[in-house]
């Protein structure tokens, strides 16, 4: 199947190579959490739940000189094309609250609150592709939200290379066809990559314009996120009188 | 620095910053509440998403270099730290050792409770050894006490060997709110009946 074609370069949505899906953030959709957010790109819609600092539940896993980070990922059975219900434990909600997890530990100032947890809900409305990274940018969205201090914002975007293109933010029919798949998480103002996933195989020197390119998209989610922030502390602020 | 936008409504040039993004150099900055110091030692960072605020430093000091802050509008909840004062409700009183649950963190409530204890040689400053732990809490007392340490496992260490420490506002037997009388007894305005607790002095 030609996933682009030769002669438009068009993908199979109408997107550019190089181009990534619409994307739009919510923050404050979940009023009992102390902090939420809903994040979708294109049709994959992503909702995250955030809980803490709080008191440590299990007392055995506390640690006297930083923050416990838990995160939970499940997907709702009317996320994906058929209607199944999926496993709470099973392998690949396990994998993915541990990328989860050690992304966003890696941004967290946990040593600011020894003692106490923050738990990470993350639920997935819609699949569409690309649902770890929505996770990500969910995620730390809603911990922005709560208020808790993070050393900058993550965000998360996957690249992927069909039809000897590398192509930006993979739909679920891209993800599909068996190509590999890069996600890649990095810390935007500091430049930094907490997170790198592929599945099959590449050569080296096409891996880097992939990794590059998820790279630039990551930042363009960056700058989205942080208008979002931007915009929601001032009519936080107007709210407020202030 | 990119392009930073302004407060609407501009109070003098306050500007909203969001997790990472560089406030200044630690030449000229100490990070405060909100800020910290990235791992190259030059740079300051905001780690809330909030206004920027500049605190000028104490006068006399050595250290000239201003505190900058970030004010977060929706601040995480408050988490017991050693020395912070607290208010508790006690829930079980025992031979050595009263037990709390801490609800308020220097005037601010928790959002979750967290678990504290009062042991027998911290209720009081003087005459530790002869403290009776009944005679000075009962179950249900709203206690000030102040934090010692983050303790055990299981529980913060509280203290309330100071005047400004211990029962403010207790039920007596009756029911009735009780008013206190002196450092060791309270009494009920219903029956009249005086209760013995650690009461805290309360200007």
């Amino acid at each position: 199947m030609e996933y682009v074609n030769p002669l438009t370069g068009f993908r199979i949505d109408g997107r550019r190579p190089n181009e990534m899906r619409q994307i739009k953030g919510e923050l404050g959709v979940v009023a009992n959490a102390d902090g939420s957010a809903l994040f979708e790109m294109g049709n994959t819609r992503v909702i995250v739940a955030v809980y803490g600092p709080r008191e440590v539940q299990n007392k055995s896993q506390q640690s006297n000189n930083q923050a416990l980070v838990r995160c939970e990922y499940s997907m709702a059975n009317f996320s994906t094309g058929d209607r199944t219900r999926r496993q709470k434990g099973d392998r690949r909600s396990t994998e993915i609250s541990l990328v989860i997890r050690q992304t966003m530990e890696a941004s967290i100032l946990t040593h600011l609150m020894p003692r106490s947890e923050i738990d990470i809900f993350v639920q997935v409305l819609q699949a569409d592709g690309g649902t770890r990274s929505a996770c990500i940018n969910a995620a730390t969205l809603a911990l922005a939200d709560a208020g808790i201090p993070m050393r900058d914002i993550v965000t998360s975007c996957s690249a992927g290379y069909l039809c000897s293109t590398p192509l930006l933010d993979l739909n679920y029919v891209e993800d599909s066809a068996g190509g590999p798949d890069v996600t890649v998480g990095i810390l935007s103002k500091m430049d930094k990559v907490t997170l790198l996933q592929m599945d099959a195989k590449l050569p080296m020197d096409i891996f880097e314009n992939v990794m590059q390119l998820a790279i630039e998209g990551c930042k363009a989610i960056a700058n989205y996120i942080r208008e979002v922030l931007l915009e929601n502390t001032k009519q936080l602020e107007s709210r407020r009188g202030g | 620095m990119g392009a930073v936008s302004m407060v609407g409504g501009g109070d003098e040039g306050d500007d909203v910053v969001t997790p990472g993004e560089l406030l200044g150099d630690s030449a000229h900055l100490v990070p405060g509440r909100g800020a910290y110091l990235a791992p190259n030692g030059r740079s300051v960072r905001a780690s809330l998403t909030g206004t920027r605020r500049l605190v000028p430093p104490p006068p006399g000091s050595s250290d000239q270099r201003s505190v900058v802050e970030v004010v977060g509008l929706k601040a995480h909840g408050a988490v017991p730290q050693p020395g912070s004062i607290v208010v508790a409700r006690v829930t079980k009183v025992m031979a050595r050792i009263a037990s709390a649950d801490i609800m308020c963190v220097q005037s601010k409530a928790v959002r979750e409770k967290f678990t504290g204890i009062i042991r027998q040689q911290d209720v009081r400053a003087t005459e530790i050894d002869k403290v009776d732990m009944y005679q000075s809490f009962r179950p249900g007392d709203i206690v000030r006490a102040l934090v010692l340490s983050l303790g055990d496992a299981r529980a913060y260490y509280l203290s309330t060997a100071k005047n400004e420490l211990g029962v403010v506002s207790a039920q007596s037997i009756a029911g009735g709110t009780m008013i206190p009388i002196s450092w060791t007894e309270m009494q009920c305005p219903l029956t009249g009946q005086v209760e013995q607790r650690k009461v805290a002095k309360v200007d």
